[in-house]
């Protein structure tokens, strides 16, 4: 079993009135127990020079029932220094949001599957603004790792 | 303008045979601009009272923008969490003490974020940082 913590911390002086100043630490556990996650994609990095949508995690087989009811975390960051430079992030083919410049996301990750009927299940899609090159990391954590076969 | 930071550490000393020790800071800014974010809902809590899936963020309430979300499901009891979901997609579930912070573009009135609890009586607490 393996320890891996998350934490966060969000801090303004300015943005109320009070400082804002918050801390959250979470261990991260395999579903509905205290047994740390044991499995990662490892941290990718990548350059991207097209702005079509990609699947993040492709080895990863999405709605499979390797992964039903299973924890999984992702992290994505948008290394790119040009703050109008944005990628858009998708689950399923729906809109999660927009990862501006030195912006990054943390969340859990169902992997289940959707339904829409277009095939994606639970894939996570990234799509650069630009095709001029953007810069960006990710990985997962996760329990219940199932590859596909080979053909 | 406002700055406000967020800094996320990752570490493990054993998921992998080296060591995990990732720090990001982001300053959370305006979509396309380097202005600092200046609207918020605050620091919330939110009981609730039955398993039922309950509107945490309606899409249509905000502008199309560069917003954050804070989450954490406050519950010490490892089995309960919250079922998080986006523009009626299954985004993953939120165990007893697990927070996210991910962006959220509100881009139609269809692009809620909804929570829904597996326990009565669990807190959520949330925090959006809005782009306005």
């Amino acid at each position: 079993m393996a320890t891996t913590t998350a934490a966060i911390t969000l801090t303004s002086a300015d943005l109320l009135t009070d400082a804002l100043s918050l801390s959250a630490t979470k261990t991260l556990h395999k579903a509905g127990s205290t047994v740390g996650l044991d499995q990662t994609t490892g941290m990718a990095k990548a350059y991207l020079t097209a702005t079509t949508n990609i699947d993040i995690f492709p080895t990863l087989i999405e709605g499979s029932m390797a992964f039903a009811g299973k924890s999984s975390w992702v992290y994505i960051c948008n290394e790119s220094e040009d703050e109008t430079e944005y990628a858009i992030i998708t689950i399923s083919g729906n809109v999660i949001g927009k990862l501006y410049a030195g912006d990054f996301l943390w969340m859990p990750w169902s992997q289940s599957e959707d339904g829409h009927g277009n095939n994606r299940h639970g894939d996570i899609e990234l799509a650069p603004s630009v095709d001029t090159g953007m810069w960006f990391t990710w990985c997962c954590i996760n329990e219940g790792t199932e590859y596909p076969t080979a053909v | 303008m406002a700055t406000t930071t967020a800094t996320i550490t990752l570490s493990s000393a054993d998921l992998l045979s080296d060591e995990l020790a990732l720090t990001t800071t982001a300053t959370l800014t305006e979509a396309g601009n380097s202005t600092g974010i200046v609207g918020t809902s605050g620091l919330g809590r939110k009981k609730t009272s039955g398993t039922s899936q309950y509107i945490l963020f309606d899409g249509d309430a905000y502008a199309n923008g560069a917003h954050k979300v804070y989450l954490k499901n406050t519950s010490t009891t490892a089995a309960q969490y919250f079922t998080i979901e986006i523009n009626s997609e299954q985004m993953g579930k939120l165990y007893a003490g697990d927070w996210c912070f991910f962006p959220w573009e509100a881009n139609a009135d269809t692009n809620d974020i909804k929570i829904q609890p597996s326990a009565a009586d669990m807190v959520l607490e949330y925090m959006l940082f809005i782009n306005e």
